[in-house]
């Protein structure tokens, strides 16, 4: 049993999941690195994994080839969950995909097709309603400044939507759970890990005014008659609330 | 009218466009171009939602809320007394840019009250809409709501410019449109929009041999029918939905619950919006649409409306029980989407795993099939889901059945006859 230290990125474990396959390893343990690794009894070695783009995208075109660029994307999704455990359950569903192929796609109900399925769905959705969620607040002249908390590290499936959206202004959006962000320099986008904000952002001179039409708008577009506070609260869970404007408590004095 | 602050005039004019119940950003799928802010996403994207559980995804507002129209359903007609207010096209497109950038929003629905004349009307609409598009170079979601009466020509302008254009027949039948909406008749909006599905297919053909061809509407057209202030039966509004859907190829039909807002003595009492009718017409609407549903099956003559206690697939399965129940491992995609609480997806689940496996309960389960109704119509490897097989009336009786747990007996409280105990502390 050899255990896999790898960088924590996707395209580190996939180099990780190419290492072992060419050990032959049948029982990896994958740990990322500055994780803990207590090295019980049954301690296996540990194999750091050097990430090397091409390594990955060599792994990525054989089992594309093998089975289908949608399997690979449910297996990058499931990945991102970040949820204990999901190395092995990703690693499984690539090395099963290279076994047998297509047929991977039709084995709905058995393991782990069917838990890495469960799971990239649920990151899935969880991406999709974040493209409607992050909301921009001007910092200075021009640049936009977003704070996210999701239960996914999902900035890598975002970010491409909002560098075609908005890719007239710098912009960044900040996994304040992961201490991670997107960060946009009007070229393209990169991925900055260890963000510390030293100080709150200085908004610029019109935020608050546009945050504070927002506000009016949004409580004026429900229509008494049809009052449904849990309706709404099943499409906006409240730890979604903490970072939309629209669900601040009232701000008069604005 | 633009007298009022800008605060004032968004929370007016928000007001008198939200029973526009058109919300959809979807149908038109536009990647980020340089030089241009924005994209659309074919799916759609809800930004956020209101206390009634409504979405927003676009900036749903009119130009103004003034009209020379008294149509008796209409918030904004000419003899209700409520504030009037107006927009400029630089307000609105300041408002919509800033709310874009914010990701507050998909874009922009654009309605207006009628002023001067219906081809004034539309030249405003449109003015904004190319402001937009040309000034602030805006490549995101535009809805343009086409004026009734308006020129044709204009309506072909608008297209270049809106995603989706609507026009709103408001009432289903021509007797109600003129006895409720004196100012429009019936073919001021219908031949806009034979003209704009007309338009749609043109562009589309001439998109399919040059890249370069211009668009029209490429989100199509939707628009919307007022439930509950005529006595229209729900057989009527179904099958005026199913020619719109496959003789003009709308997009959406939207149903609104009619909000009683005046006491014209034309339009009926209602004590609340028929919501729960609205739900059911909404059901059957997606049977036409993707389930291989027609008209005629749902509802006919002898039962003119859709029974309130089922949803109308349910309904129709009962009514059909000749047909089941089905084999979930054999039988046709078709079938499968007849089946009640069988939804597109899980059919499509259930046709590719079964290639791989053979699907008893458990599986059904795990491919998250909801077997609650189902299982009265179905059967895998044989075995009937349903337990005891019923006959039609006692089958009925036990869907309808609470299926929720029994509401939880009130715990025993050991001081609930106690009163208030600031009253025995003296502290009152």
């Amino acid at each position: 049993m050899t255990v896999f230290r790898y960088d924590g990125g996707f395209e580190g474990f996939l180099c990780a999941v190419g290492d072992c396959l060419e050990a032959g390893e049948k029982q990896p343990e994958f740990v990322r690195d500055g994780d803990v690794y207590s090295s019980g009894l049954f301690a296996g070695d540990i194999h750091e994994v050097t990430t090397v783009r091409e390594t990955a995208l060599m792994l990525r075109k054989r089992f594309v080839n093998a089975v289908s660029q949608e399997a690979f994307a449910t297996a990058r999704y499931a990945f991102h969950s970040q949820k204990a455990g999901i190395e092995l359950l990703v690693w499984r569903y690539l090395t099963l995909g290279l076994q047998v192929g297509r047929r991977v796609c039709l084995m709905l109900t058995e393991e782990p097709v069917h838990s890495v399925n469960l799971i990239a769905r649920h990151v899935s959705h969880e991406a999709h309603k974040y493209k409607g969620f992050v909301r921009f607040r001007e910092v200075e002249t021009g640049f936009l400044y977003a704070r996210i908390e999701p239960e996914a590290d999902i900035l890598a499936f975002i970010a491409p939507h909002f560098v075609g959206r908005v890719g007239d202004r710098r912009w960044m959006i900040h996994d304040l759970q992961r201490n991670q962000a997107a960060l946009y320099d009007l070229k393209s986008w990169r991925l900055v890990k260890n963000i510390e904000l030293t100080a709150e952002p200085t908004l610029s001179a019109t935020e608050h005014d546009y945050a504070a039409l927002w506000q009016r708008y949004f409580q004026r577009h429900a229509i008494a008659e049809r009052h449904n506070p849990k309706l709404q609260q099943k499409h906006v869970p409240l730890r979604y609330r903490k970072h939309l404007p629209e669900f601040e408590p009232d701000n008069d004095s604005l | 009218m633009i007298t009022l602050p800008l605060e004032q005039r968004l929370e007016i004019l928000a007001d008198s466009a939200k029973y526009d119940v058109s919300c959809s950003s979807s149908g038109s799928s536009r990647a980020g171009k340089a030089g241009t802010v924005g994209s659309t996403a074919s799916s759609g994207i809800c930004h956020t939602w209101t206390a009634d559980g409504r979405c927003i995804s676009l900036l749903k507002i009119l130009l103004t809320n003034a009209c020379i129209y008294d149509c008796a359903y209409c918030l904004n007609r000419r003899s209700n007394d409520i504030s009037r207010a107006a927009f400029t096209s630089d307000e609105v497109a300041d408002l919509t840019m800033n709310f874009y950038r914010r990701n507050y929003i998909e874009g922009l629905f654009l309605s207006t009250g009628v002023i001067r004349s219906a081809n004034y009307t539309m030249e405003q609409l449109i003015a904004v809409a190319r402001r937009l598009r040309e000034v602030e170079r805006f490549n995101g979601y535009i809805h343009l709501k086409l004026v009734p009466g308006a020129d044709p020509l204009l309506i072909a302008q608008a297209g270049r410019y809106a995603d989706r254009v609507s026009i709103n027949i408001e009432l289903p039948s021509r007797q109600s449109l003129a006895l409720l909406a004196p100012d429009k008749p019936r073919e001021s909006v219908i031949n806009p929009m034979r003209q704009v599905s007309g338009l749609i297919v043109e562009a589309k053909e001439a998109r399919t041999k040059s890249r370069r061809a211009p668009r029209f509407a490429p989100a199509g057209q939707s628009t919307q029918l007022i439930v509950g202030a005529t006595p229209e039966s729900d057989r009527d509004i179904i099958t005026l939905t199913e020619g719109l859907y496959s003789k003009l190829e709308l997009k959406r039909v939207y149903y609104s619950a009619y909000i009683p807002g005046s006491n014209d003595s034309r339009l009926p009492a209602l004590p609340t919006p028929p919501l729960l009718r609205e739900h059911r017409l909404y059901q059957a609407d997606w049977l036409l649409r993707f389930y291989g549903f027609s008209a005629h099956e749902l509802l006919d003559e002898a039962r003119p409306n859709l029974d309130m206690r089922f949803d109308p697939k349910s309904d129709w399965a009962l009514r059909h029980l000749e047909l089941f129940p089905v084999e979930v491992n054999r039988v046709e995609y078709e079938v499968l989407l007849r089946v009640p609480g069988i939804g597109v997806r899980s059919a499509q689940r259930i046709v590719q795993a079964r290639r791989g496996t053979r699907l008893g309960e458990v599986e059904l389960k795990k491919l998250g099939v909801v077997l609650k109704r189902a299982k009265y119509f179905l059967t895998a490897g044989g075995r009937y889901l349903g337990g005891i097989r019923l006959d039609g009336p006692h089958l009925m009786e036990r869907m309808l059945a609470p299926t929720r747990r029994p509401a939880r007996l009130d715990q025993l409280e050991l001081f609930a006859v106690m009163p208030d105990a600031s009253a025995l502390t003296g502290e009152l």
